[in-house]
């Protein structure tokens, strides 16, 4: 009995995730970014990499902001003339430790890739063979984060699909690892000037931005492909709004 | 507490299984409507309109009405007391089980 329960809490929670339409904005959002940090690998003028690299994390902070408004006021959008006309209106429940937990999510995902790069190039002289091996262990370590991520977020809400996405992901970074390995990726073009870092570890850098677009463009393809998955089925059962008997 | 004595002392208003339903549904949420409420539980209008009476009579249940543009809207959420209940419910639920 505990079980069902639990199944019905768990059904709440999930509620978000119904329609499918977080899965492909989400999707959307990390084709985006995959596509924004290829072009600014290609088609960039000479410059430093200190230089290069403030722009390009600052573009990307801006880029995601923006695109998380647009994102937020489109979903909301959709979900009022789509959704709640067809199976209901629910407001989240939003607690003191949620709202922190959000606070630093957010933080961290602005912060990360600028703390992580900073901390490599720190480590520059020191640990050559971790940044040489950057290109293979980076997505190999993304895909296993957004991995676990994505597996507690399903069994937090009873979504079976989230279970495999986190399987797919991690697969999809080992993957990129592997071909990484096997047949080095070529690092993004840009015409930049190793500055403050050696020129192998720029290289490393280069080719990890490489696996950095590829992690990004498998799971935002897998996430539009989930996510439209979930929206058809959610049609089918749900194909008009409910209709009050009379 | 025995087992036998735990059953006997289980929250009636929410161990009928309709009830159950609406609570758990509504436990995980802020606030969630009746046609949310109707979908996922599976009851029929009139049901699950008792039920909810029975719940708002309890102090479980708190009720909104409101309106979205020309359409009336009703809005239900758990009160601190209904959450509290809830717990308690499944605490004393495991408690039988694990015995």
């Amino acid at each position: 009995m505990n079980v069902q329960i639990e199944t019905a809490v768990k059904r709440a929670r999930g509620y978000w995730f119904v329609d499918g339409f977080i899965e492909i904005a989400a999707g959307v959002l990390f084709i985006v970014l995959a596509v924004f940090t290829l072009s600014s690998g290609m088609y960039t003028s000479q410059m430093t990499f200190s230089s290069w690299f403030v722009s390009v994390t600052g573009k990307i902070a801006i880029l995601k902001l923006v695109s998380f408004l647009i994102v937020f006021l489109l979903l909301w959008w959709l979900k009022d003339r789509f959704t709640y006309p067809r199976t209901g209106r629910v407001r989240g429940k939003i607690t003191g430790m949620q709202i922190l937990v959000l606070i630093k999510n957010l933080i961290l995902f602005l912060l990360l890739p600028i703390a992580g790069l900073l901390i490599a190039s720190l480590l520059a002289t020191s640990t050559g063979s971790v940044l040489s091996s950057m290109p293979v262990w980076f997505p190999a370590g993304l895909g296993l984060l957004w991995g676990i991520l994505l597996m507690l977020a399903g069994e937090w809400m009873g979504l079976r699909r989230f279970r495999w996405l986190a399987v797919l992901i991690f697969l999809g970074g080992v993957g990129t690892g592997i071909w990484q390995l096997a047949m080095g990726l070529p690092g993004i073009p840009a015409n930049i000037q190793p500055n403050v870092l050696q020129s192998p570890v720029l290289e490393s850098i280069k080719r990890a931005l490489t696996s950095l677009i590829t992690i990004l463009l498998i799971a935002g393809v897998l996430l539009i492909f989930s996510g439209a998955w979930t929206f058809m089925r959610y049609r089918k059962e749900n194909p008009e709004p409910y209709v009050e008997d009379v | 507490m025995s087992s036998i004595q735990g059953i006997a002392g289980l929250d009636r208003v929410i161990h009928e299984p309709a009830r159950l339903t609406i609570v758990a549904l509504l436990s995980s949420v802020a606030s969630a409507d009746f046609l949310f409420l109707l979908k996922e539980s599976g009851l029929t209008k009139g049901n699950l309109s008792v039920h909810l009476s029975r719940l708002e009579e309890a102090g479980y249940v708190k009720v909104e009405k409101t309106f979205r543009g020309k359409i009336p809207h009703t809005e239900y959420q758990l009160t601190p007391k209904g959450r509290s209940a809830f717990d308690q419910y499944r605490k004393s639920l495991g408690s039988i089980f694990n015995k």
